[in-house]
Protein backbone atom coordinates (compact mmCIF):
# COMPACT_ATOMS: atom_id res chain seq x y z
CA UNK A 1 0.00 0.00 0.00
CA UNK A 2 1.79 3.29 -0.94
CA UNK A 3 1.37 5.78 1.46
CA UNK A 4 1.50 10.00 0.75
CA UNK A 5 4.77 11.84 0.95
CA UNK A 6 3.69 13.57 3.74
CA UNK A 7 3.00 10.58 6.00
CA UNK A 8 6.97 9.63 4.73
CA UNK A 9 8.13 12.65 5.43
CA UNK A 10 7.35 12.20 9.30
CA UNK A 11 8.98 8.97 10.06
CA UNK A 12 12.54 9.11 11.17
CA UNK A 13 15.53 7.70 9.86
CA UNK A 14 18.40 6.37 11.24
CA UNK A 15 21.41 5.44 9.05
CA UNK A 16 23.53 3.13 10.98
CA UNK A 17 27.19 2.56 9.19
CA UNK A 18 29.33 0.00 10.73
CA UNK A 19 33.03 0.09 10.81
CA UNK A 20 33.54 -3.62 9.32
CA UNK A 21 31.28 -4.20 6.06
CA UNK A 22 29.97 -7.34 7.31
CA UNK A 23 29.05 -6.65 10.61
CA UNK A 24 30.77 -9.43 12.15
CA UNK A 25 33.56 -8.27 14.98
CA UNK A 26 35.62 -10.79 17.42
CA UNK A 27 35.12 -10.77 21.05
CA UNK A 28 37.37 -8.30 22.65
CA UNK A 29 37.67 -6.29 19.58
CA UNK A 30 36.60 -2.35 18.75
CA UNK A 31 33.41 -1.62 17.24
CA UNK A 32 32.51 1.71 15.68
CA UNK A 33 29.52 3.13 13.69
CA UNK A 34 28.35 6.18 12.24
CA UNK A 35 24.94 7.37 12.16
CA UNK A 36 22.85 10.03 10.13
CA UNK A 37 20.07 11.06 11.71
CA UNK A 38 16.70 12.49 9.80
CA UNK A 39 14.05 13.49 11.93
CA UNK A 40 11.24 13.55 10.20
CA UNK A 41 10.20 16.98 11.30
CA UNK A 42 9.91 16.24 15.01
CA UNK A 43 11.99 18.17 17.43
CA UNK A 44 14.57 15.69 19.07
CA UNK A 45 15.04 16.56 22.75
CA UNK A 46 17.21 13.78 23.53
CA UNK A 47 19.20 10.11 21.98
CA UNK A 48 20.34 7.12 23.85
CA UNK A 49 22.84 5.28 22.19
CA UNK A 50 23.90 1.50 23.18
CA UNK A 51 25.94 -1.83 22.12
CA UNK A 52 23.43 -4.49 23.47
CA UNK A 53 22.72 -8.37 22.94
CA UNK A 54 19.00 -9.72 23.76
CA UNK A 55 17.67 -13.14 23.15
CA UNK A 56 14.79 -13.87 20.47
CA UNK A 57 12.73 -17.09 20.14
CA UNK A 58 10.24 -19.31 22.32
CA UNK A 59 11.37 -17.72 25.72
CA UNK A 60 10.66 -14.58 27.40
CA UNK A 61 13.20 -11.28 26.20
CA UNK A 62 16.50 -11.03 28.01
CA UNK A 63 18.84 -8.26 27.33
CA UNK A 64 22.16 -7.07 28.16
CA UNK A 65 23.46 -4.14 28.11
CA UNK A 66 27.23 -3.52 26.95
CA UNK A 67 27.69 0.01 26.21
CA UNK A 68 25.10 3.11 27.14
CA UNK A 69 25.66 6.53 26.67
CA UNK A 70 22.82 9.11 27.17
CA UNK A 71 22.66 12.42 25.64
CA UNK A 72 20.44 15.16 27.24
CA UNK A 73 22.02 18.12 25.52
CA UNK A 74 19.20 19.07 22.59
CA UNK A 75 22.09 20.59 20.63
CA UNK A 76 23.86 17.43 20.84
CA UNK A 77 21.20 14.94 20.15
CA UNK A 78 18.96 16.91 17.64
CA UNK A 79 22.45 16.82 15.12
CA UNK A 80 22.45 15.00 12.43
CA UNK A 81 25.18 12.71 12.68
CA UNK A 82 27.35 11.07 15.31
CA UNK A 83 29.41 8.30 15.59
CA UNK A 84 29.91 6.27 18.94
CA UNK A 85 32.05 2.63 20.02
CA UNK A 86 33.21 0.38 22.38
CA UNK A 87 35.73 -2.94 22.80
CA UNK A 88 33.48 -5.84 22.73
CA UNK A 89 33.39 -8.59 25.68
CA UNK A 90 33.96 -11.93 25.43
CA UNK A 91 30.84 -12.96 25.57
CA UNK A 92 27.81 -13.71 24.59
CA UNK A 93 28.35 -15.21 21.46
CA UNK A 94 25.85 -14.20 18.62
CA UNK A 95 24.00 -17.13 18.30
CA UNK A 96 21.12 -18.80 16.23
CA UNK A 97 19.69 -21.59 17.96
CA UNK A 98 16.46 -23.28 17.53
CA UNK A 99 14.34 -22.12 20.43
CA UNK A 100 17.01 -19.54 21.84
CA UNK A 101 18.65 -16.94 19.70
CA UNK A 102 20.80 -14.51 20.84
CA UNK A 103 21.70 -11.33 18.81
CA UNK A 104 23.72 -8.30 19.26
CA UNK A 105 22.99 -4.73 17.81
CA UNK A 106 23.54 -1.24 17.91
CA UNK A 107 20.33 0.61 19.63
CA UNK A 108 19.81 4.28 18.55
CA UNK A 109 17.02 5.75 20.41
CA UNK A 110 15.53 8.86 20.02
CA UNK A 111 13.48 11.06 22.13
CA UNK A 112 10.57 13.79 20.36
CA UNK A 113 8.92 16.82 22.42
CA UNK A 114 5.96 15.13 23.11
CA UNK A 115 6.86 11.97 24.86
CA UNK A 116 6.94 9.99 21.73
CA UNK A 117 10.06 7.91 21.22
CA UNK A 118 11.98 6.33 18.10
CA UNK A 119 13.98 3.20 18.30
CA UNK A 120 16.03 1.84 15.39
CA UNK A 121 17.87 -1.27 15.96
CA UNK A 122 20.98 -2.47 13.40
CA UNK A 123 22.54 -5.90 14.30
CA UNK A 124 25.69 -7.15 14.11
CA UNK A 125 27.43 -10.42 14.83
CA UNK A 126 29.69 -11.29 17.45
CA UNK A 127 31.82 -14.29 16.86
CA UNK A 128 31.19 -16.84 14.47
CA UNK A 129 29.19 -19.43 15.72
CA UNK A 130 27.15 -21.52 13.21
CA UNK A 131 23.32 -21.76 13.23
CA UNK A 132 22.20 -24.49 15.50
CA UNK A 133 20.56 -27.84 13.84
CA UNK A 134 18.44 -29.92 15.60
CA UNK A 135 20.69 -33.50 15.41
CA UNK A 136 18.98 -36.23 13.09
CA UNK A 137 16.90 -38.81 14.81
CA UNK A 138 18.71 -41.88 16.52
CA UNK B 1 -0.65 21.27 18.17
CA UNK B 2 -1.00 19.21 21.14
CA UNK B 3 -0.25 15.28 20.72
CA UNK B 4 -1.10 12.45 23.22
CA UNK B 5 1.98 10.04 23.15
CA UNK B 6 0.92 6.71 21.57
CA UNK B 7 -0.84 3.88 23.45
CA UNK B 8 0.87 1.13 21.41
CA UNK B 9 4.59 0.80 20.07
CA UNK B 10 5.08 0.17 16.10
CA UNK B 11 7.54 -1.97 14.62
CA UNK B 12 8.82 -1.32 11.26
CA UNK B 13 11.55 -3.52 10.37
CA UNK B 14 14.56 -2.33 12.47
CA UNK B 15 12.17 0.79 13.54
CA UNK B 16 10.11 1.02 16.39
CA UNK B 17 8.32 4.17 17.58
CA UNK B 18 6.10 4.61 20.50
CA UNK B 19 5.64 5.62 23.88
CA UNK B 20 7.04 3.24 27.22
CA UNK B 21 5.07 6.62 29.24
CA UNK B 22 1.82 4.81 29.13
CA UNK B 23 3.29 1.34 30.12
CA UNK B 24 4.62 3.44 33.64
CA UNK B 25 1.59 4.90 33.25
CA UNK B 26 -0.43 1.96 33.99
CA UNK B 27 1.65 -0.03 36.32
CA UNK B 28 2.01 2.96 38.43
CA UNK B 29 -2.32 3.18 38.61
CA UNK B 30 -2.50 -0.12 38.92
CA UNK B 31 -0.16 -0.37 42.17
CA UNK B 32 -1.38 2.87 43.35
CA UNK B 33 -5.18 1.44 43.62
CA UNK B 34 -3.52 -1.31 45.50
CA UNK B 35 -1.48 0.65 47.83
CA UNK B 36 -5.00 3.02 48.07
CA UNK B 37 -6.92 -0.40 48.84
CA UNK B 38 -4.66 -1.29 51.47
CA UNK B 39 -5.16 2.08 53.08
CA UNK B 40 -8.53 1.84 53.22
CA UNK B 41 -9.05 -1.05 54.24
CA UNK B 42 -6.21 -0.71 56.72
CA UNK B 43 -7.84 2.68 58.07
CA UNK B 44 -11.15 0.75 58.23
CA UNK B 45 -9.71 -2.22 60.53
CA UNK B 46 -7.68 0.17 62.42
CA UNK B 47 -10.70 2.83 63.24
CA UNK B 48 -12.90 -0.53 64.29
CA UNK B 49 -10.24 -2.56 66.72
CA UNK B 50 -7.43 -0.71 67.02
CA UNK B 51 -8.18 3.06 67.93
CA UNK B 52 -11.04 1.83 70.41
CA UNK B 53 -9.03 -1.06 72.01
CA UNK B 54 -6.40 1.41 72.37
CA UNK B 55 -8.53 4.37 73.77
CA UNK B 56 -10.16 1.85 76.14
CA UNK B 57 -6.42 0.97 77.48
CA UNK B 58 -5.70 4.39 77.50
CA UNK B 59 -8.20 7.60 78.06
CA UNK B 60 -11.05 5.18 79.70
CA UNK B 61 -11.22 6.09 83.71
CA UNK B 62 -11.35 3.42 86.29
CA UNK B 63 -14.36 3.05 88.85
CA UNK B 64 -16.54 0.34 90.91
CA UNK B 65 -19.54 -0.87 89.05
CA UNK B 66 -22.68 -2.71 91.10
CA UNK B 67 -24.28 -5.36 89.31
CA UNK B 68 -28.13 -4.17 88.99
CA UNK B 69 -29.20 -6.89 86.17
CA UNK B 70 -28.02 -9.50 84.12
CA UNK B 71 -28.69 -10.93 80.99
CA UNK B 72 -28.40 -12.10 77.16
CA UNK B 73 -28.39 -9.80 74.21
CA UNK B 74 -28.97 -11.86 70.88
CA UNK B 75 -26.99 -11.31 68.37
CA UNK B 76 -28.64 -11.97 65.00
CA UNK B 77 -26.79 -11.84 61.35
CA UNK B 78 -28.86 -11.48 59.03
CA UNK B 79 -28.21 -13.53 55.71
CA UNK B 80 -28.30 -12.24 52.24
CA UNK B 81 -31.86 -13.30 52.01
CA UNK B 82 -32.84 -11.27 55.58
CA UNK B 83 -33.04 -14.62 57.41
CA UNK B 84 -31.40 -14.58 60.53
CA UNK B 85 -30.64 -18.43 60.70
CA UNK B 86 -28.47 -18.53 63.52
CA UNK B 87 -28.50 -16.38 66.69
CA UNK B 88 -25.46 -16.35 68.79
CA UNK B 89 -26.12 -14.63 73.01
CA UNK B 90 -24.27 -12.71 74.28
CA UNK B 91 -23.55 -12.61 78.25
CA UNK B 92 -23.95 -8.49 79.32
CA UNK B 93 -24.20 -7.27 82.53
CA UNK B 94 -25.87 -4.04 83.51
CA UNK B 95 -23.62 -1.39 86.27
CA UNK B 96 -24.10 0.89 88.46
CA UNK B 97 -21.09 3.45 88.62
CA UNK B 98 -19.31 6.59 89.83
CA UNK B 99 -18.32 8.56 86.59
CA UNK B 100 -16.63 12.30 86.52
CA UNK B 101 -20.15 13.21 85.24
CA UNK B 102 -22.28 11.55 88.13
CA UNK B 103 -23.47 8.10 88.39
CA UNK B 104 -24.03 6.06 85.02
CA UNK B 105 -26.19 2.77 84.54
CA UNK B 106 -25.35 0.93 81.42
CA UNK B 107 -24.85 -2.55 80.06
CA UNK B 108 -21.22 -4.19 79.52
CA UNK B 109 -20.25 -7.19 77.73
CA UNK B 110 -19.41 -9.49 80.09
CA UNK B 111 -17.98 -12.63 77.98
CA UNK B 112 -17.97 -14.03 74.73
CA UNK B 113 -20.95 -14.33 72.80
CA UNK B 114 -22.04 -18.13 72.05
CA UNK B 115 -24.51 -20.03 69.94
CA UNK B 116 -25.67 -21.79 72.92
CA UNK B 117 -27.55 -20.17 74.99
CA UNK B 118 -27.32 -22.18 78.50
CA UNK B 119 -23.68 -21.87 77.92
CA UNK B 120 -23.81 -17.82 77.39
CA UNK B 121 -25.57 -18.32 81.05
CA UNK B 122 -23.17 -20.25 82.82
CA UNK B 123 -20.86 -16.82 82.22
CA UNK B 124 -22.71 -15.03 84.57
CA UNK B 125 -23.10 -18.22 87.42
CA UNK B 126 -21.97 -15.79 90.30
CA UNK B 127 -22.62 -12.22 88.98
CA UNK B 128 -25.76 -11.72 90.66
CA UNK B 129 -27.13 -8.18 91.47
CA UNK B 130 -25.40 -6.75 93.99
CA UNK B 131 -21.91 -7.67 92.96
CA UNK B 132 -19.17 -5.33 92.92
CA UNK B 133 -16.59 -5.26 89.87
CA UNK B 134 -13.96 -3.13 88.64
CA UNK B 135 -14.82 -1.59 85.30
CA UNK B 136 -13.62 1.42 82.57
CA UNK B 137 -15.60 3.99 81.31
CA UNK B 138 -15.24 6.44 78.50
CA UNK B 139 -14.77 9.79 80.41
CA UNK B 140 -16.73 11.65 76.74
CA UNK B 141 -19.54 9.37 77.10
CA UNK B 142 -19.56 7.84 80.45
CA UNK B 143 -22.35 5.13 79.25
CA UNK B 144 -19.92 3.23 77.47
CA UNK B 145 -18.42 0.86 80.02
CA UNK B 146 -15.86 -2.27 80.10
CA UNK B 147 -15.06 -4.93 82.60
CA UNK B 148 -11.94 -5.68 81.17
CA UNK B 149 -9.03 -3.86 79.70
CA UNK B 150 -5.94 -5.15 77.21
CA UNK B 151 -4.95 -5.70 73.80
CA UNK B 152 -6.04 -8.99 71.79
CA UNK B 153 -2.55 -9.17 69.39
CA UNK B 154 -3.41 -12.13 67.46
CA UNK B 155 -6.48 -10.34 66.04
CA UNK B 156 -3.99 -7.01 65.00
CA UNK B 157 -2.17 -9.09 63.54
CA UNK B 158 -4.60 -11.17 61.68
CA UNK B 159 -6.62 -8.00 61.15
CA UNK B 160 -3.19 -6.15 59.58
CA UNK B 161 -2.17 -8.83 57.74
CA UNK B 162 -4.01 -8.40 54.50
CA UNK B 163 -3.78 -4.15 54.32
CA UNK B 164 -0.03 -4.60 55.17
CA UNK B 165 0.66 -7.18 52.16
CA UNK B 166 -1.13 -4.95 49.26
CA UNK B 167 0.33 -1.79 50.51
CA UNK B 168 3.86 -3.45 50.58
CA UNK B 169 3.24 -4.98 47.03
CA UNK B 170 1.66 -2.00 45.72
CA UNK B 171 4.55 0.55 47.17
CA UNK B 172 6.94 -2.00 45.63
CA UNK B 173 5.22 -1.56 42.47
CA UNK B 174 5.50 2.23 42.58
CA UNK B 175 8.47 2.44 43.57
CA UNK B 176 9.66 0.13 40.92
CA UNK B 177 7.61 2.05 38.45
CA UNK B 178 9.07 5.58 39.84
CA UNK B 179 12.71 4.14 39.18
CA UNK B 180 11.73 3.26 35.68
CA UNK B 181 9.42 6.46 34.96
CA UNK B 182 10.26 7.18 31.75
CA UNK B 183 13.03 5.16 31.39
CA UNK B 184 14.50 3.17 28.09
CA UNK B 185 14.64 -0.60 28.27
CA UNK B 186 18.47 -0.25 27.50
CA UNK B 187 19.00 2.49 30.45
CA UNK B 188 17.14 0.31 33.26
CA UNK B 189 19.44 -2.65 32.14
CA UNK B 190 22.79 -0.38 32.08
CA UNK B 191 21.94 0.42 35.31
CA UNK B 192 21.93 -2.88 36.79
CA UNK B 193 25.38 -2.91 35.90
CA UNK B 194 27.32 -2.33 31.92
CA UNK B 195 28.54 -5.97 31.06
CA UNK B 196 26.94 -7.43 33.80
CA UNK B 197 23.49 -6.98 33.31
CA UNK B 198 22.21 -10.05 34.68
CA UNK B 199 23.25 -8.67 38.43
CA UNK B 200 20.05 -9.88 39.66
CA UNK B 201 19.70 -13.31 37.65
CA UNK B 202 21.62 -15.82 37.60
CA UNK B 203 25.66 -16.19 38.39
CA UNK B 204 28.02 -15.62 35.50
CA UNK B 205 31.25 -16.24 35.37
CA UNK B 206 33.81 -13.43 36.06
CA UNK B 207 34.59 -11.26 32.88
CA UNK B 208 32.24 -13.55 30.79
CA UNK B 209 28.49 -11.68 30.54
CA UNK B 210 26.04 -14.81 29.87
CA UNK B 211 28.30 -17.24 30.82
CA UNK B 212 27.93 -19.34 33.64
CA UNK B 213 29.72 -19.76 36.93
CA UNK B 214 31.16 -23.16 37.27
CA UNK B 215 32.25 -22.51 40.82
CA UNK B 216 30.25 -25.27 41.79
CA UNK B 217 31.49 -27.97 39.26
CA UNK B 218 35.04 -27.46 40.15
CA UNK B 219 35.05 -27.89 44.16
CA UNK B 220 34.79 -31.67 44.57
CA UNK B 221 38.45 -33.46 43.43
CA UNK B 222 38.06 -36.88 41.37
CA UNK B 223 39.99 -39.98 42.40
CA UNK B 224 41.83 -40.36 39.17
CA UNK B 225 41.13 -37.41 37.09
CA UNK B 226 41.09 -33.43 38.33
CA UNK B 227 37.42 -32.96 38.99
CA UNK B 228 34.21 -35.20 39.66
CA UNK B 229 31.09 -33.69 38.13
CA UNK B 230 27.81 -33.35 40.22
CA UNK B 231 24.61 -34.77 38.79
CA UNK B 232 21.82 -33.30 37.73
CA UNK B 233 19.54 -36.27 37.63
CA UNK B 234 16.11 -35.71 37.21
CA UNK B 235 15.76 -39.34 39.34
CA UNK B 236 16.45 -38.05 42.80
CA UNK B 237 13.51 -35.30 42.21
CA UNK B 238 11.41 -38.08 41.57
CA UNK B 239 12.15 -40.34 43.92
CA UNK B 240 11.71 -37.24 46.29
CA UNK B 241 8.24 -36.43 45.21
CA UNK B 242 7.16 -40.25 45.07
CA UNK B 243 8.34 -40.06 48.62
CA UNK B 244 6.76 -37.22 49.55
CA UNK B 245 3.42 -37.91 48.04
CA UNK B 246 3.16 -41.32 49.30
CA UNK B 247 4.26 -39.98 52.97
CA UNK B 248 1.46 -36.94 53.07
CA UNK B 249 -1.07 -39.40 51.58
CA UNK B 250 -0.88 -41.57 54.21
CA UNK B 251 -0.62 -39.34 57.02
CA UNK B 252 -3.86 -38.36 55.59
CA UNK B 253 -5.42 -42.11 55.30
CA UNK B 254 -3.57 -42.92 58.93
CA UNK B 255 -5.87 -39.63 60.30
CA UNK B 256 -9.35 -40.84 58.92
CA UNK B 257 -8.46 -44.28 59.51
CA UNK B 258 -8.38 -43.52 63.24
CA UNK B 259 -11.33 -41.56 62.97
CA UNK B 260 -13.59 -44.46 61.64
CA UNK B 261 -12.00 -46.73 64.16
CA UNK B 262 -13.13 -44.37 66.68
CA UNK B 263 -16.14 -44.06 65.50
CA UNK B 264 -16.74 -48.07 64.96
CA UNK B 265 -15.49 -48.39 68.74
CA UNK B 266 -17.88 -46.02 69.67
CA UNK B 267 -20.65 -47.97 68.18
CA UNK B 268 -21.17 -45.45 65.00
CA UNK B 269 -20.92 -46.45 61.37
CA UNK B 270 -20.03 -43.01 59.28
CA UNK B 271 -20.71 -45.03 55.91
CA UNK B 272 -19.77 -41.74 53.99
CA UNK B 273 -16.09 -41.98 55.61
CA UNK B 274 -15.99 -45.85 54.95
CA UNK B 275 -16.84 -45.19 51.74
CA UNK B 276 -13.94 -42.67 51.09
CA UNK B 277 -11.22 -44.49 52.95
CA UNK B 278 -11.24 -47.51 50.50
CA UNK B 279 -10.20 -45.76 47.56
CA UNK B 280 -7.69 -43.46 49.38
CA UNK B 281 -6.13 -46.40 50.80
CA UNK B 282 -5.98 -47.96 47.31
CA UNK B 283 -3.86 -44.93 46.45
CA UNK B 284 -2.07 -44.83 50.04
CA UNK B 285 -0.66 -48.38 49.07
CA UNK B 286 0.39 -47.66 45.32
CA UNK B 287 2.04 -44.86 46.56
CA UNK B 288 4.13 -46.87 48.94
CA UNK B 289 4.64 -49.38 46.28
CA UNK B 290 5.70 -47.02 43.22
CA UNK B 291 7.97 -45.50 46.11
CA UNK B 292 9.49 -48.40 47.20
CA UNK B 293 9.95 -49.52 43.67
CA UNK B 294 11.79 -46.01 42.70
CA UNK B 295 14.19 -46.59 45.78
CA UNK B 296 14.90 -50.45 45.10
CA UNK B 297 15.78 -49.16 41.24
CA UNK B 298 18.19 -46.10 42.24
CA UNK B 299 19.91 -48.06 44.49
CA UNK B 300 20.39 -50.92 43.51
CA UNK B 301 21.73 -49.59 40.04
CA UNK B 302 23.90 -47.88 41.77
CA UNK B 303 26.08 -44.76 41.68
CA UNK B 304 27.24 -42.92 38.67
CA UNK B 305 30.57 -41.23 39.25
CA UNK B 306 32.00 -38.78 35.70
CA UNK B 307 35.41 -37.20 36.49
CA UNK B 308 36.93 -34.64 34.32
CA UNK B 309 40.12 -33.74 33.06
CA UNK B 310 39.58 -29.95 33.08
CA UNK B 311 36.87 -27.88 33.58
CA UNK B 312 35.82 -24.95 32.65
CA UNK B 313 35.90 -26.35 29.12
CA UNK B 314 36.81 -24.64 25.56
CA UNK B 315 35.37 -24.75 22.04
CA UNK B 316 38.01 -27.03 20.33
CA UNK B 317 39.28 -28.62 23.38
CA UNK B 318 39.89 -32.48 24.61
CA UNK B 319 39.38 -33.94 27.55
CA UNK B 320 39.87 -36.98 29.30
CA UNK B 321 36.87 -38.79 30.53
CA UNK B 322 36.33 -41.31 33.76
CA UNK B 323 32.67 -42.75 34.18
CA UNK B 324 32.36 -44.83 37.07
CA UNK B 325 29.46 -47.14 37.69
CA UNK B 326 28.30 -48.41 40.62
CA UNK B 327 26.20 -51.58 41.92
CA UNK B 328 26.09 -55.13 41.23
CA UNK B 329 25.11 -57.25 38.60
CA UNK B 330 25.19 -57.31 34.68
CA UNK B 331 24.48 -53.43 32.56
CA UNK B 332 23.52 -54.70 29.14
CA UNK B 333 24.68 -51.42 27.69
CA UNK B 334 26.70 -48.15 29.15
CA UNK B 335 26.20 -45.21 26.43
CA UNK B 336 27.72 -41.91 26.97
CA UNK B 337 27.07 -38.67 24.94
CA UNK B 338 27.47 -35.06 25.14
CA UNK B 339 24.57 -32.78 24.63
CA UNK B 340 23.85 -29.54 23.70
CA UNK B 341 20.27 -28.47 25.11
CA UNK B 342 18.59 -25.00 24.78
CA UNK B 343 16.16 -24.04 27.38
CA UNK B 344 13.78 -21.61 27.02
CA UNK B 345 10.80 -19.80 29.87
CA UNK B 346 8.01 -18.48 29.11
CA UNK B 347 4.51 -17.11 30.24
CA UNK B 348 1.65 -18.83 28.95
CA UNK B 349 -1.74 -17.29 30.31
CA UNK B 350 -1.02 -17.40 34.10
CA UNK B 351 1.29 -20.06 33.83
CA UNK B 352 5.53 -20.38 33.40
CA UNK B 353 6.52 -22.93 30.81
CA UNK B 354 9.75 -24.31 30.12
CA UNK B 355 10.93 -25.95 26.82
CA UNK B 356 13.99 -27.83 26.32
CA UNK B 357 15.51 -29.08 22.81
CA UNK B 358 18.60 -31.04 22.42
CA UNK B 359 20.51 -29.36 19.27
CA UNK B 360 23.57 -31.06 19.15
CA UNK B 361 24.57 -34.68 20.70
CA UNK B 362 27.53 -36.89 19.93
CA UNK B 363 28.38 -40.24 21.39
CA UNK B 364 30.95 -40.41 23.55
CA UNK B 365 31.12 -44.62 23.89
CA UNK B 366 29.38 -47.36 24.13
CA UNK B 367 30.03 -50.13 26.30
CA UNK B 368 28.13 -53.58 26.03
CA UNK B 369 27.89 -56.57 28.93
CA UNK B 370 29.92 -54.97 31.68
CA UNK B 371 29.74 -56.86 35.16
CA UNK B 372 29.68 -54.59 38.50
CA UNK B 373 30.82 -56.46 41.13
CA UNK B 374 29.59 -55.41 44.81
CA UNK B 375 31.61 -53.09 46.37
CA UNK B 376 33.60 -52.24 43.67
CA UNK B 377 32.84 -49.84 40.90
CA UNK B 378 33.27 -50.80 36.82
CA UNK B 379 35.53 -47.74 35.49
CA UNK B 380 35.52 -47.06 31.29
CA UNK B 381 36.84 -43.90 29.85
CA UNK B 382 36.44 -41.33 26.92
CA UNK B 383 38.01 -38.55 25.06
CA UNK B 384 35.31 -35.74 25.16
CA UNK B 385 35.81 -32.63 22.25
CA UNK B 386 33.68 -30.17 22.04
CA UNK B 387 33.43 -28.77 18.64
CA UNK B 388 35.95 -25.75 17.53
CA UNK B 389 32.97 -23.89 16.17
CA UNK B 390 30.85 -24.87 19.26
CA UNK B 391 28.61 -22.39 21.22
CA UNK B 392 29.66 -21.69 24.87
CA UNK B 393 27.35 -22.44 27.72
CA UNK B 394 24.87 -19.49 28.24
CA UNK B 395 22.74 -18.54 30.93
CA UNK B 396 20.46 -15.53 31.10
CA UNK B 397 17.12 -15.14 33.05
CA UNK B 398 14.19 -16.64 30.78
CA UNK B 399 17.03 -18.74 28.10
CA UNK B 400 20.01 -20.91 28.28
CA UNK B 401 21.91 -23.04 26.63
CA UNK B 402 23.84 -25.41 28.45
CA UNK B 403 26.35 -28.27 27.78
CA UNK B 404 26.28 -31.96 29.70
CA UNK B 405 27.35 -35.52 29.45
CA UNK B 406 24.70 -38.10 29.78
CA UNK B 407 25.00 -41.68 30.83
CA UNK B 408 22.16 -44.17 29.98
CA UNK B 409 22.66 -47.83 31.09
CA UNK B 410 20.28 -50.32 30.59
CA UNK B 411 21.07 -53.32 33.65
CA UNK B 412 20.38 -57.01 32.68
CA UNK B 413 17.55 -56.65 35.98
CA UNK B 414 16.45 -53.26 36.17
CA UNK B 415 14.67 -50.45 34.04
CA UNK B 416 17.33 -48.85 32.03
CA UNK B 417 18.42 -45.40 33.96
CA UNK B 418 19.93 -41.61 32.67
CA UNK B 419 21.92 -39.79 34.45
CA UNK B 420 22.97 -36.29 33.61
CA UNK B 421 26.49 -34.08 34.13
CA UNK B 422 26.35 -30.34 33.59
CA UNK B 423 29.49 -29.04 32.07
CA UNK B 424 30.49 -25.12 31.24
CA UNK B 425 31.93 -24.20 27.91
CA UNK B 426 33.35 -21.05 27.78
CA UNK B 427 34.09 -19.10 24.72
CA UNK B 428 36.91 -19.71 22.90
CA UNK B 429 40.63 -18.28 24.09
CA UNK B 430 40.52 -15.01 22.63
CA UNK B 431 43.99 -12.93 24.84
CA UNK B 432 45.97 -15.64 23.34
CA UNK B 433 44.90 -14.82 19.38
CA UNK B 434 44.57 -11.32 19.89
CA UNK B 435 48.63 -11.54 21.43
CA UNK B 436 49.73 -13.62 18.69
CA UNK B 437 48.64 -11.40 15.77
CA UNK B 438 50.08 -8.46 17.43
CA UNK B 439 53.36 -10.47 18.10
CA UNK B 440 53.12 -11.00 14.06
CA UNK B 441 52.40 -7.46 12.94
CA UNK B 442 55.52 -5.89 15.77
CA UNK B 443 57.28 -8.69 13.65
CA UNK B 444 57.22 -7.13 9.75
Amino acid sequence: MSRGPDFAASIPRVAVHFSRVDRRYEPLKRIDVRYVVEAGGGVVRGMERSVLWYTEGKGEEDIGVHFFERITDRATAAAAAGTFGCELPRSPLSYEGVIVKIRWCVRVRLFFDGGRDFISEHVFDLGAVPAARLPSPG
Amino acid sequence: MVRLPRFFAKKRGDRRTGAAIWGSVGEAVFHLILVGAGLVFGGLLVSGVAVPEWRINHDFLESRGTVIAAGLARLSPRDEAGREPRSRWQPSLKLRYATNQGVEESWAVAGSPSPDRLAARQQLEGLQAGVELPCWYDPTAPHEVVLRRGYNWWMWALTLLLPSALVAFGGAGLVRAAAGWGKSEERMAAGRGLGDSLADGPVVALDHPGVPSCEDLVNSPGTVLPFRLPTDSPESWTLLGFGLFAGLWNIVLVVLAINAGLDLLGGQTDRLLLAVLVPFAAVGITGIVVFTRALVVATAVGTTQLEISAHPLRPGGQYDVLLGQGGSGTLEDLEMTLELEERATYRQGTDTRTERLVVWRQRLGKWERLQVAAGTRCEVRATLQIPATGMHSFVSEHNSVGWRVVVQGRPSRWPHFRRSFPVVVFPPLVEAAAEKSLIEKGGR
